[in-house]
């Protein structure tokens, strides 16, 4: 019972979001729970209060990784990758399996950094026997993330291999992009009945991306079939007015398409 | 008693002042501000509205940029006389604020390695990137509500051997 208690009183802390501060409490540890409390203020993320709040943190409790990983936040997002790597470097110091994801998922998502990102997921794998988890915005598993760091690099068969894996796992549930990368893949590797089977599977899972239906556009357009190439290509272009397509607010995610990108094809249809 | 408490009310109120003081420099108002110098800024550039400019990423649509990003793509792509420098790696990141007109100022520049330490570039590709983002001129104004805001933008430069390899975000 003690055990179930404590699993459940820690789990919070494991996966990434808000702290836990109780866990401090039960510990006795009175230092870091005043430091996590102080951290748990909303002051407006990168506002002066903010960042000394998590000084404050710090202060109190220097092993708080989740101070040091929130407090540099802001600089990621606002392309000062050099402070950002000193804050978030101390986080993974204090707390690798909990923050090696994470700083790899942003060395791919924000920086492109596909060599460092892969680093960081592998070597979060080999410190671990559980799963090792999801991109901080939920949009990918971390092996899939890794995948596409390897197409990014070159190496598509190998990330066509690690997605199917990923896929094949027990108990895995497909994210809402997995498929629509697997058959770009399939694409880019010739192989075109894949990219079908993919693209129509994406579809079928969340048919609310010009994504889809300009990829699978662009393989009938290799199979020179230009009937349903320019029918895909016309469904992008309405898809896309309508904002059905791939959004990130921070960067431009891989494999994402414009409306130039579909009117190029388009004048080759017609 | 008097005596003891006024040079107790100075002394207290000395110490907070100089400790707002000293939290007020070590962060600006808001990580990544950017204040007016009059030794590297354009004087006639201004902001609407000082004490509230944006970060790109608040108003939910991305960059904004007429054409969306392909057309930043392209004009580097196009314009950018970038010859191979060995050796020349990393990222040069150039941030600046779009104001409520779309004109855009206050241009900063960092340079990182591979390893995420700071990094000075060759004086001569640092120059090329800086000039040919302060002529991009499709910048949308951000809206909310019918309002018109500024806000803070920033491009990463991939470089590779001098090369330019892929622009963020």
């Amino acid at each position: 019972m003690t055990r179930a208690v404590l699993i459940l009183v820690f789990l919070p802390i494991c996966v990434y979001g808000q702290p836990n501060c109780n866990v401090y409490k039960l510990k006795g540890d009175s230092a870091c729970y005043h430091g996590c409390m102080a951290s748990n203020v909303d002051f407006g993320q990168g506002s002066r209060q903010s960042q000394l709040q998590f000084d404050k943190a710090i202060e109190l409790c220097p092993t708080f990784d989740y101070a040091y990983s929130e407090k540099a936040v802001p600089y990621l997002k606002q392309g000062d990758f050099v402070t950002w790597r000193k804050l978030i470097d101390k986080a993974v110091e204090l707390n690798p399996i909990g923050q090696l994801g994470y700083r790899g998922w942003c060395r791919f998502q924000f920086i492109r950094d596909y060599k460092g990102a892969i680093e960081d997921i592998e070597r979060l794998s080999s410190l671990t026997r559980f799963d090792i988890g999801y991109s901080i915005n939920s949009d990918y598993h971390l092996n899939v993330a890794k995948a596409l760091c390897y197409k990014a690099l070159g190496q598509k068969e190998k990330a066509i291999q690690i997605m199917e894996k990923q896929f094949s796992e027990k108990d895995y549930s497909p994210m809402t992009y997995d498929y629509l990368h697997l058959g770009v893949l399939k694409m880019e590797t010739g192989d075109n009945d894949g990219a079908i089977l993919y693209l129509n599977k994406s579809i079928a899972y969340n048919d609310y991306m010009a994504e889809n239906y300009y990829y699978l556009g662009l393989t009938y357009k290799r199979q020179k079939k230009m009937k349903e190439f320019k029918e895909n290509m016309e469904k992008a272009k309405a898809y896309y007015l309508k904002g059905y397509k791939r959004f990130d607010p921070y960067t431009s995610p891989l494999d994402k398409i414009y409306l130039s990108d579909i009117e190029r094809e388009l004048n080759v249809a017609n | 008693m008097k005596q003891i408490l006024l040079p107790l009310i100075f002394l207290t109120t000395f110490y907070s002042c100089s400790q707002n003081v000293q939290e007020s420099e070590k962060y600006p108002l808001h990580v990544g501000d950017i204040s007016f110098d009059k030794d590297v800024d354009d004087p006639n550039f201004k902001v609407c509205n000082e004490n509230r400019v944006f970060q790109y990423y608040n108003f939910g649509k991305g960059i904004q940029y007429k054409g969306e990003k392909p057309v930043i793509n392209q004009y580097f792509k196009d314009q950018a006389n970038l010859p191979e420098r060995i050796g020349e790696n990393g990222f040069l990141t150039i941030r600046f604020i779009v104001n409520c007109e779309g004109r855009t100022g206050r241009f900063r520049v960092q340079g990182m390695d591979a390893d995420y330490k700071e990094k000075k570039f060759d004086k001569d590709l640092t120059d090329e990137l800086l000039s040919l983002t302060k002529q991009l001129d499709g910048w949308i104004v951000a809206t909310h509500d019918k309002e018109k805001f500024d806000y803070y933008q920033y491009l990463t430069f991939k470089i590779e051997n001098g090369k330019l390899i892929e622009i963020m975000p």
